[in-house]
């Protein structure tokens, strides 16, 4: 199990949280026999409950859930004089090679390119950080993109 | 018995189904699904075991279900929406990225997987429950990154295609490089991943000198 920090937003802490607790009191419920109620929480992804039966499938989102709970740190708001600098949690609009898109820079965890969120270890994540608006960043690869910043916003949850 | 056999039937379709991605570049003979499977299916275990605390049974059997779900949905591709149809527009059109609004992004994932996943269900409906259940325990965990194994097996998949798109290109010209280039910078996380396309720019791209 990897034991790197975590990088996760409040919101997602909370989510983790929950499923952790629920999950426990399922497998106590599976472990001891009895047949579980219902998962009580309704805030938990439906999806879930179709898995009721897949112990192994618990069992390894419980072992990762405890090694996330236990290494993570938040991502906060960073200070007033850090807002217009590209940090984990900033939403970043840009442009690239002439055509506009919009990141949000995240741990691994939440990462999520398909849906813009770009992971703070990948190479456009790791060369924005740190950059402020009007920047031009090049990302070390065979073919040569440019990205350029034009605005920073902050709305951690 | 009977149902098990409808099961390899169906899922055998795959062996014969071409990679989308390949034909919107008109690339001749393509891979199919199937094949696309086998390499990235080595490539998870193989990569896999460089890495400490993966289970490799969980991921070599992520790797084999993780497009069982096209044998109904067929494969799509981050073009598809918005490709256009006349095919010099279209070739044009393939040498950049496509850049989409967070609207559009969500609506074509959301969509996506919901046609996946309506796939998958009709082709397991008749399966024996656990195995239903396993494999579309194993399904989502590939989509969701629940696990360790589901984010590592999500990159070993881009893996595959990313080398694939590379031997077509060194052989074809086409794909044309630049797009793939731009999404694997943004996409791959993963330092064993991150090694993997390194050795790729060395080899495939000789004269590319990477910034320490």
């Amino acid at each position: 199990m990897d034991e790197k920090i975590f990088y996760i937003t409040k919101g997602k802490l909370q989510e983790l949280k929950k499923e952790y607790e629920e999950f426990i009191k399922l497998e106590r419920h599976k472990n001891t026999g009895e047949a579980p109620r219902a998962f009580e929480s309704e805030d938990l992804n439906p999806e879930f409950i179709s898995f009721q039966e897949d112990m192994s499938f618990l069992r390894s989102r419980i072992l990762e859930l405890n090694n996330i709970l236990e290494h993570y740190e938040l991502i906060k708001n960073p200070p007033k004089e850090q807002k217009n600098i590209v940090g984990l949690g900033a939403k970043v609009k840009i442009s690239v090679d002439g055509k506009k898109d919009e990141f949000i820079i995240v741990g691994t965890l939440e990462a999520n390119p398909a849906l813009g969120k770009i992971s703070n270890e990948s190479p456009v994540g790791k060369v924005l950080l740190g950059h402020k608006p009007g920047d031009e960043v090049v990302v070390s690869s065979p073919i040569k993109t440019v990205y350029k910043i034009k605005k920073i916003k902050y709305e951690i949850s | 018995m009977k149902n098990l056999l409808n099961f390899f039937i169906e899922i055998g379709k795959l062996k014969r189904m071409p990679r989308r991605g390949w034909v919107i570049n008109d690339i001749k003979n393509p891979e199919s699904i199937a094949e696309h499977i086998f390499r990235a299916s080595l490539m998870a275990w193989v990569l896999g075991s460089k890495k400490s605390g993966l289970k490799t049974e969980r991921l070599l059997k992520m790797a084999l279900i993780h497009d069982l779900c096209e044998v109904y949905a067929g494969d799509t591709t981050p073009y598809d929406s918005v490709l256009p149809k006349n095919p010099k527009d279209r070739k044009k059109f393939m040498k950049t990225w496509p850049r989409l609004s967070s609207a559009q992004k969500l609506k074509l994932s959301k969509k996506k997987h919901e046609k996946e996943e309506k796939s998958l269900d009709r082709l397991l409906e008749n399966l024996p429950f656990n195995l239903r259940k396993e494999i579309k325990s194993l399904w989502m965990d590939y989509e969701n990154g629940l696990t360790a194994e589901g984010r590592f097996f999500k990159q070993a998949d881009r893996l595959e295609n990313f080398l694939q798109a590379t031997e077509y290109w060194k052989k074809y010209k086409k794909p044309p490089q630049g797009p793939w280039w731009e999404w694997a910078c943004e996409f791959f996380d993963d330092p064993l991943s991150l090694e993997v396309i390194e050795e790729l720019a060395k080899q495939f791209h000789k004269k590319f000198k990477p910034k320490a």
